[in-house]
């Protein structure tokens, strides 16, 4: 078990309030375990210092994998054949760049996708004690740890900061 | 932009996904009794062989070819509402996004029935996949037909994927409002989405990557749908200007049937405040840009045909609009490049009835101009005691019955049961604007 044992979260009514609290609270030593939200926020996600996702990797490769791919599907399969068809040779590469393409496109689709499974850690059907379902409609919810002795104290900072605390006896849980 | 609380956004879509009355079951299922006609005619079709249909030579591409460069063109208009516009970052699109990218995955759907019901013995699709048949042959990619099988197939699954992961923070918000069976289905659908700054992280430059790459591949794919009459060596089709030509028409045709889907949609719906008068009036508007466009084309076919000094080529152009196909091609000129102008009148864009109207006109139009491209030319080739007529047979009336119901039938299916209109694109309009509570 760590120091900060509970978890609290608060709600913040728009994205702006809810970075201010995010910087006030690294301040404190009372760590923000996370942030939810229902629209990215490039004001929360300043405050929490996030970085650029990674997953445009394996969007790249994805497309430089898929363009091989097509390329040697439409030259082995050409090379099976062995016909001149419409007076094109048999290994016609100009052609044989739209299959490349395609491929380029559907790779780095299929692999932009498994990258967000991936890094979002998706599916993910385990309860989240500290998920509030405001927070998908119109609320930002900052979720903070603490020690169960500094659970007054850190409310009270909380609702300094704007932030509500519906229902507290539910934010309040073992992490 | 009219103000809007995160709340009031969520109640509105979610008022679309209240148990549908009776009249709403009576219209699926009578768009159900049109698909099970068409699924009878194919079925007929494959019973007695493909000359159920009235497609032989020299028209061997009848109405199914016709319907499947329609469906594929309506599903592009999708993509560039959801994809273009949103690198454009037009505001505009937000609202009716959700139902255009929808309107592209059934569209696709549709347009991708037909390749299978035209091949006549429809077992034999598998000659189509990158798979050697029983005679150890491989399918030939130097083939333009082929190229078709590859852009589509990828198409539909982007189109999918994209579709999906931009649903995933709209399924949690119902998720979290319902109870029971529904919210089992959605916490399904949802793959357990929380909202975590760590997600939306990774999730807005996902969905930034995935629009960037299904605009080139619109783009490219009716680009190659263009090329399987560009390169084939017939009077009429065997220009370069095919390419564009076929992304106009396509994005004209498509955000004509967006119209026709979003008008009864915000009313029955009652989201004139989500999809308001300026959305439907940025459609119109960009209905005017393509109809310059296609009417552009129109005539640079003919501008061509003359500066080319070849005959036949000139002749296949008189013979479109004076000959047997000229109320086709007159109907397609009308349609698709003069009604549209109407758009310029404010008064006019701006009112529903004319919005819906000219909408379907242009659909019909679009129709009709896959008509004249695809019949006109085989019709009239370069021998002629080889010229012949076309007439669709009542199969084939079915079958392109049962696409359009097919895909209204899905479209209605959808607006009841998933969420129509994007809320976490709306709200994030509303936050741009600074106008939320």
């Amino acid at each position: 078990m760590t120091d900060h044992d509970i978890h609290i979260t608060a709600l913040f009514a728009d994205d702006t309030r809810a970075a201010d609290a995010v910087t006030a609270l690294r301040q404190t030593e009372w760590p923000v375990a996370d942030v939810h939200g229902p629209i990215p926020s490039q004001a929360i996600s300043d405050a929490l210092g996030i970085k650029t996702s990674g997953v445009g990797w394996f969007t790249l490769a994805g497309g430089v994998f898929g363009f091989f791919l097509g390329y040697f599907l439409a030259v082995f399969t050409s090379a099976r054949w062995g016909l001149i068809v419409s007076g094109k040779p048999v290994l016609s590469y100009i052609p044989f760049f739209i299959v490349g393409f395609e491929f380029t496109i559907l790779f780095s689709v299929l692999a932009n996708v498994l990258g967000l499974i991936l890094l979002m850690r998706l599916p993910a059907h385990r309860d989240l004690p500290c998920y509030r379902p405001e927070c998908s409609a119109d609320r930002f919810g900052v979720v903070v740890g603490c020690r169960r002795d500094e659970v007054p104290e850190v409310r009270r900072f909380l609702t300094e900061l704007g932030g509500e605390m519906p229902g507290q006896a539910d934010t309040q849980r073992d992490s | 932009m009219e103000k809007l609380s995160f709340a009031e956004i969520d109640n509105t879509v979610n008022a679309t996904l209240e148990p549908p009355g009776r009249m709403y079951w009576t219209v699926v299922a009578l768009l159900f009794c049109g698909v099970l006609v068409g699924a009878a005619c194919w079925g007929w079709q494959i019973l007695v062989g493909i000359g159920a249909g009235g497609q032989n030579s020299p028209v061997n591409w009848g109405t199914y070819l016709i319907n499947f460069v329609f469906w594929v063109g309506i599903a592009h208009s999708g993509t560039l509402i959801s994809a273009i516009l949103y690198l454009l970052r037009a505001g505009w699109r937000n609202p009716i996004a959700r139902a255009a990218e929808t309107m592209t995955v059934f569209a696709v759907c549709t347009a991708g029935l037909f390749p299978f019901i035209h091949l006549g013995r429809v077992w034999m699709v598998y000659y189509m996949l990158p798979v050697p048949n029983q005679r150890t042959l491989w399918p030939n990619f130097q083939s333009p037909l082929m190229f078709d099988v590859v852009a589509i197939s990828t198409y539909f699954i982007v189109s999918v994927l994209f579709w999906y992961t931009g649903m995933l923070p709209d399924f949690a918000v119902i998720r979290d409002r319902a109870a029971g069976v529904r919210k089992k289905i959605f916490t399904v659908l949802s793959l357990g989405w929380t909202a975590r700054y760590e997600q939306w992280r990774h999730y807005s430059r996902g969905y930034l990557l995935f629009a960037a790459l299904a605009t080139p591949l619109v783009i490219s794919v009716h680009s190659v749908v263009s090329w399987d009459f560009a390169l084939g060596v017939a009077p009429g089709w065997h220009t370069t200007i095919f390419a564009p030509y076929f992304v106009a028409g396509a994005i004209h045709s498509g955000l004509a049937m967006v119209l026709t889907l979003m008008i009864p949609m915000r009313r029955i719906f009652n989201a004139q405040r989500i999809i308001t008068m300026h959305v439907l009036e940025s459609v119109a508007k960009t209905i005017v840009f393509t109809g310059l466009i296609v009417g552009f084309a129109y005539g640079t076919e003919y501008f061509i045909a003359w500066y080319s000094r070849n005959s036949v080529e000139m002749e296949v152009f008189a013979l479109r609009s004076t000959g047997d196909f000229a109320l086709q091609y007159w109907i397609m000129v009308v349609c698709n490049s003069l009604v549209p102008l109407l758009f310029f009148i404010r008064r006019i864009r701006t009112s529903i009835i004319w919005l819906f109207a000219i909408s379907i006109l242009v659909n019909i139009g679009m129709w009709f101009e896959r008509f004249v491209i695809i019949i006109s030319s085989v019709a009239r080739d370069f021998l002629p005691h080889a010229w012949g007529d076309y007439a669709p047979t009542g199969i084939e009336y079915g079958i392109m019955l049962g696409s359009f119901c097919l895909f209204f039938f899905l479209f209605f299916l959808f607006v009841k049961h998933l969420p129509s209109i994007s809320m976490t694109e709306m709200k994030e309009l509303q936050h741009q604007a600074g106008t939320h509570d």
